[in-house]
Order: structure tokens, then sequence, then C-alpha cells
């Protein structure tokens, strides 16, 4: 008896350490009651932006009647409570989209379909939007998401180390070698100071530029991987450069983050996007030391080029309410409301032209170079399943920024990972 | 079990009140343990499809690629790495914490309380205070000792780091069990001991340590099981570009990672039936081995 209990012990014992784990991968089943008077679930990821969205989704209420709900969820948890709620059928109403994850919700279905509602409108003026990030948001001929924002790429330098270091501000005018050349400048013997900081993982932000301002690219007009581009392996090198010579060690940018850097004093210059802006306003060190320049250009070619990204408002397929849904998206792509999200400093706006009100949306900096950087832009890199093969690609960067690896090997070995991952698709 | 002989009515009784009693418990267990566990291992055969559709059949496929990814053993080895140093501290600086805090002295419930606290917080929080304190550049930890050493960012320490926050954390739920079991052991074999002149140490590893083995041993089963499953401290404190993460993140770590951020759910359930597989061998080998050392009254 006594050792017919113990078996039992051990079984149960292992199915609760089992199930504890296991736990996670059902999928809730049947969605949460409601009709189309219920407010409507909005679901976003940056809670920088959230104030701002208030304001726009309350003169929606006050406009249509429908009421609203809005819901900030950290970015890696959104898209893990996305894919369950997508699986099991109880998502959000409406939601953000983004372009690495845009595909696979529009070809399986997840999406409201929104190309009639979008051809009959008579509020939409859709010749304003950029045509990439109206294409990105849409599969098969079929439009799945209305564009909310855009986004570009420029440098953050610290007035207060440049004033020291005897170095004039940056006008913009700079080359990506005199970047470097200050950057050398800037950094300190004695590892109090570096000159600039970028981990593998600011990728959009930060080396992508670089790459395609040198000549090269991510993914070739073959749609391959462009990491055997001897442009792209050359820009990479000189990123590795900098790595190795004006960034502080690998192992202190990944534990505290080159914004946390920048913000301390740490290091004289970041590159970063535009989203980063309502954050670092309402740091004190960064709001008083800081400001703006764009990118530097390549010394060939003369050109400064920066990624562009953008979100896209999106609604479930499976909406109680797929008229308020759809009246919502549209209202967030109207040219009023875009010039709202402008004002008010959410983000500046996808509508051709309003993002002038968000360059003033604060004085603390001057913003005026990202705007200028809409002149030659490159939109984000994107495949059908881009996630497969970008995680490892950041990945195999780590190696050449610890030194485990020279640069050359690591550009090889993600041609070689990217190519067999697009092949997949 | 299954059979009942005809007995009397109060045994029918106490059969039928028994079940009834563990029923909800039952229940609980097979709904959100038991089920889950054989759609595990079914959905770990498959190649998975985006939000659960169009799953193909790739018989042992995932177990032949897991069998081969150097990924993953080191994984397995960076878990063992983990419990075996959570594990016996964690269960040692409990124990004799909570043989000095069973006795009566000024301020002892304050005392057991500031030692469960770290079990009241969030983990979330414990992980993000932790990462700070380490951090090489800001830390509290080289900012006293004077050091720059990377305490969570170079792979050959930092797994052990990480068992610090561990123990840290786990240590005042183990000394609440070894308190429970202190108080059942009567005082009269402390008293027979010191008259026969047997020393606070003596009566500690004579006494106290065999009397408190089936608590020990419920601790370190349990203990072990949770080491074993260790995630969200590595989750927390390890960001995706810190170069110590491959030989730090366990076996669920790279569950989350295959199933949740590359969506590969069916590889990610190959990944844990090999923990279960672990577990129920390492759960086996300790109730083997317990008739060694455990003495129930």
């Amino acid at each position: 008896m006594k050792r017919h209990n113990r078996f039992l012990a051990l079984g149960l014992t292992a199915a609760v350490a089992a199930g504890s784990l296991a736990g996670c991968g059902g999928g809730s089943g049947g969605s949460g009651g409601g009709d189309s008077s219920a407010p409507l679930t909005v679901a976003i990821w940056d809670g920088g932006q959230q104030a701002g969205l208030q304001e726009i989704l309350n003169a929606f209420t006050e406009s249509t009647g429908i009421k609203t709900q809005l819901q900030v969820i950290e970015w890696n948890s959104y898209w893990t409570l996305l894919e369950a709620g997508a699986s099991g059928g109880d998502m959000p109403d409406v939601f953000w989209m983004h372009s690495n994850e845009a595909v696979k919700y529009m070809s399986n279905g997840i999406l409201l379909d929104i190309t009639d509602k979008v051809a009959a409108s008579e509020v939409l003026e859709l010749d304003k939007f950029p045509e990439d990030l109206k294409s990105m948001y849409q599969w098969e001929g079929k439009t799945y998401a209305l564009p909310k924002d855009m986004d570009t790429i420029a440098i953050w330098y610290n007035k207060t180390l440049f004033d020291e270091a005897g170095i004039p501000y940056p006008d913009g005018s700079w080359t990506w070698d005199e970047f470097y050349e200050i950057a050398q400048k800037l950094t300190k013997e004695d590892g109090s100071v570096y000159g600039f900081a970028a981990n593998p993982s600011n990728e959009q932000d930060t080396w992508m530029n670089i790459v395609y301002t040198m000549g090269g690219c991510v993914i070739n007009d073959e749609g391959k991987s462009g990491f055997d581009d001897p442009k792209t392996i050359a820009a990479m090198e000189f990123v590795d450069k900098m790595v190795h010579t004006v960034m502080p060690p690998a192992s202190t940018m990944s534990e505290t983050g080159t914004d946390v850097l920048f913000g301390s004093g740490k290091v004289a210059m970041i590159s970063q996007g535009s989203w980063m802006v309502a954050g670092f306003k309402d740091n004190e060190y960064i709001a008083a030391n800081a400001d703006v320049a764009r990118l530097p250009k390549d010394a060939t070619t003369g050109r400064s080029i920066s990624l562009y990204n953008g979100l896209g408002w999106a609604a479930s397929a499976g909406t109680k309410n797929p008229e308020g849904a759809y009246k919502l998206i549209e209202w967030f792509a109207t040219k009023d409301m875009q010039q709202k999200q402008a004002e008010l400093g959410v983000t500046m706006a996808a509508y051709e032209g309003v993002s002038d009100a968000w360059v003033n949306n604060t004085d603390k900096f001057n913003l005026t170079p990202y705007l200028e950087a809409m002149d030659d832009v490159v939109f984000r890199p994107a495949t059908k399943s881009t996630l497969a093969w970008w995680n490892p690609m950041v990945e195999e960067l780590k190696k050449p920024w610890n030194g485990e690896e020279d640069m050359a090997t690591a550009c090889a070995n993600i041609t070689a990972i990217m190519n067999e991952k697009i092949a997949e698709e | 079990m299954g059979t009942i002989k005809k007995g009397t009515t109060r045994e029918r009784n106490e059969f039928v009140w028994g079940w009834a009693f563990i029923f909800p418990t039952m229940l609980g267990l097979i709904v959100l343990n038991i089920i889950p566990i054989f759609q595990t291992i079914y959905q770990s055969f498959f190649k998975t499809g985006d939000f659960g559709r169009g799953n193909i059949f790739i018989g042992i496929e995932n177990y032949v690629k897991m069998f081969g990814d150097a990924e993953v053993w080191q994984a397995v080895l960076n878990t063992f790495k983990y419990a075996i140093v959570e594990v016996p501290f964690s269960i040692a600086i409990a124990l004799v914490l909570a043989v000095l805090l069973n006795r009566k002295m000024m301020g002892v419930s304050a005392y057991r309380t500031i030692f469960f606290l770290p079990m009241v917080a969030a983990p979330a929080a414990i992980a993000m205070v932790w990462r700070w304190l380490f951090n090489s550049e800001f830390g509290l930890l080289n900012h006293i000792f004077g050091t720059s050493i990377n305490w969570i960012s170079d792979p050959a320490i930092a797994v052990f780091a990480i068992a610090v926050i561990g123990i840290w954390s786990i240590i005042g739920y183990n000394m609440v069990l070894f308190l429970a079991g202190l108080q059942e052991i009567p005082r009269d074999y402390y008293e027979a001991a010191s008259i026969d002149g047997a020393t606070g140490i003596n009566q500690f590893f004579n006494i106290t340590v065999p009397l408190l083995s089936p608590t020990i041993f419920f601790v370190t089963i349990t203990r072990v099981i949770g080491g074993l499953q260790v995630f969200d401290l590595i989750f927390m404190v390890m960001d995706k570009n810190n170069p110590a993460l491959y030989k730090t993140q366990s076996i669920v770590y790279l569950f989350y990672q295959n199933s949740f951020v590359e969506n590969n759910k069916g590889y990610g359930s190959t990944i844990v039936v090999l923990l279960i597989a672990i577990i129920m061998v390492v759960t086996v080998f300790q109730m083997i081995a317990q008739k060694k050392w455990v003495y129930y009254n």
C-alpha cells in the first residue's frame, strides 16, 4: 500500500511539474460576450503614446457616440497575447500592426478585410500616405490596415560632452568618416565616456542606416539576403570598427542599454528613432543636455539614408462590431486626426505634410532632423516572414560584437541563414 | 485502491467522502495539467502552423532535430548548473535560519516576516532590482566591493549570479516549511540530549536533521523540480543582446523562445517533453535515494 502511494505521489508531482509548463500552451476558448454597444477595445504597446491617443479616442467617442477602451501591453507580451487571442478567438477589436508580423496575420485571415470600406470612404485621402507603408498592410490585393504613423532615424548628441571636448555641434553636413573622428575625440582613455553606442539589436535605428547609406542592403532586389554584397560587408566592417574603438564593451551595452548609457552621460552620441522622443522628453538629463542631428552622409555619394517604418491600425476579423472598428481605423487616418497626433507629440504622422506640427511639440530639442530625414528614406526591410531571419541575424551579430568572430565571417553566416529562411517562406 | 471489499457502512462512507473531498483538486489537475501534458506531447510530433492552423504531422522529426541541437544540450547543462547551486544553498541556509528562529526571543516574528518578504514580492520586481544590483556600470555590488565584474554578462559566472537571486527569493518559503517541521519535534529529545551533555551542534545533526528529514525531503523534491523549471529570472535579467545568454538560458527559456517568439510550437513542445522526462528521471532517483536518509516515525 505504501509503495503504491509513493508511485501515485511521484506521478502527481511530475504531473504538477509538467502541467505548470504545459499550461501556457493552451489558448482560452470562447470570447467574452458583447454586442455592438459594448466599448471597442483598443490595444497598443507604447505607454508613451497612451495619453495623446486617449485624447484622439475621446474625440472619436464625442463625434460618433462609440465608446472605446484603451489598453497598453508591453511589446513582448503584446504579440504573445495577440497570437493567443487570434488562436482562441478573443482579440481586442482595434490594435496596432507592425511590419514584422503583418503578413502572418493578413495571410491567415485574422484581420478584418477593409478593402471595400476604404474604397467607399469619403473622408480618406490615401494618396497622401507613403506607397511602401500602404502596401505593407495589403495582402493579395486586399487592405487590412491603414497607416498610423511614420518614423525616421537621427543622431542624438550630448551638448555638454561636445563642449568639454571643444567640438562644435553637428549641423547635419557630416560624413560617417567625420562622425567616426568625432566619436574618437569624445572617447576618453579611462573609459568614463565613449563616443557612440549600439547593440546588435539596434538594427533599424543604427546599423541598418549605415548599411543603406553606404550603398549596401539587407534584402536585395531579388528578395534575397544582401549580406553578401561587398558594400554591405564594408559598411558592417565600419560598424565593427566603431564597436571596438569608440563604444563601451559589448557586455556593458547589453546590460545597461544604450539609451540609459546616453541618459547618464556615459556615451556622447546614439542613433535613435523618432519614437523615442516622447521618452527622452521626460528624461531630465537628456532634456537638459541633448539635441538632435541628422544621420551622417556617405562620403562618395553624399546621401544620408534613414530607414523608415510605420505602424498600421488594424481590426480583428472576429470583432462583434466591424462597423465601429472600421470607423475608428478611418478616424485615425483622417487628415485632422493625423495632424492632431503630430501636434500632441504622439508620433510623426503618416499623412504627408502634417508632421511639421510634431517638430514643435517640444522646445527641448530641435526635431527638424527627423523631418529632413524623410527626404531620403528606405522602408524597413521585410519579407513574408521577417522574424524568422531577423532574430537569427541579430543573434549572429553578437559574435563580432563580442570579438568572437570577425565581421566578414558573420556576414557570410547571416547570408546563409537568411537565404535558407527566405527559401522556406 | 480501485477494489473495495464488502466493508462496513462506515468504510463505505469514508470512501465516498474521501473521493468527494479530493474531487475538486483532481478536476483542476486533470483539466489544467494532465490534459495539457498529453496535448503537448501530441503537438511535439507536428510542424505547427500559424495560430494553431494547418499543423503537419512529421513523426519524430522534431526529436531528431532536438537530439542534434547543441543549443538544447547547452540549455540542459545551464539548467542543471542553476539547480545544483540553487537547491542545496537555499535548503541549507533556510534550515539554519529556521533553527535559529525556532525559539523564544525578541522580535522573532519580525525576523520571520523579513525573511519571508521576498516570497511575497513579484518575481519580475525582484529580477529588476537584482538586475540593477548586478549592473557592471552602476550596480551597488561593484560599487561596494570596488570591482568591475560583469556579474550577468560574463558567460562563466552569469548562471551562478542568477542562482543567487533564486536562492534569495526562495529562502523564506523553505524556512517557513522547516519551521513547521521543527514544531513537530518534541522538546524532550533536546532536554535529554542536554542532560547527556550534547552540544547545540551535536543536537542539530543528531536530532534536528534526522527528525526533520521528511520535511527536508519534501522541500528537496519540490525545489529540484522548481529549479529545473527556472524561467522568469533569466527572462527578466538577461537582455537578448547579452553575450552570456547562450550559456545561461534554461530549458524553459528555450521552450518559450521557440514557442512564442519564433512561433514554432511543435519544436517548443518537443523541448518541454524533454524537460518532463528529465524531471521524471531525477525524481525517481530521489525517491529511491530517500530510503537511505529519510526517517519516518
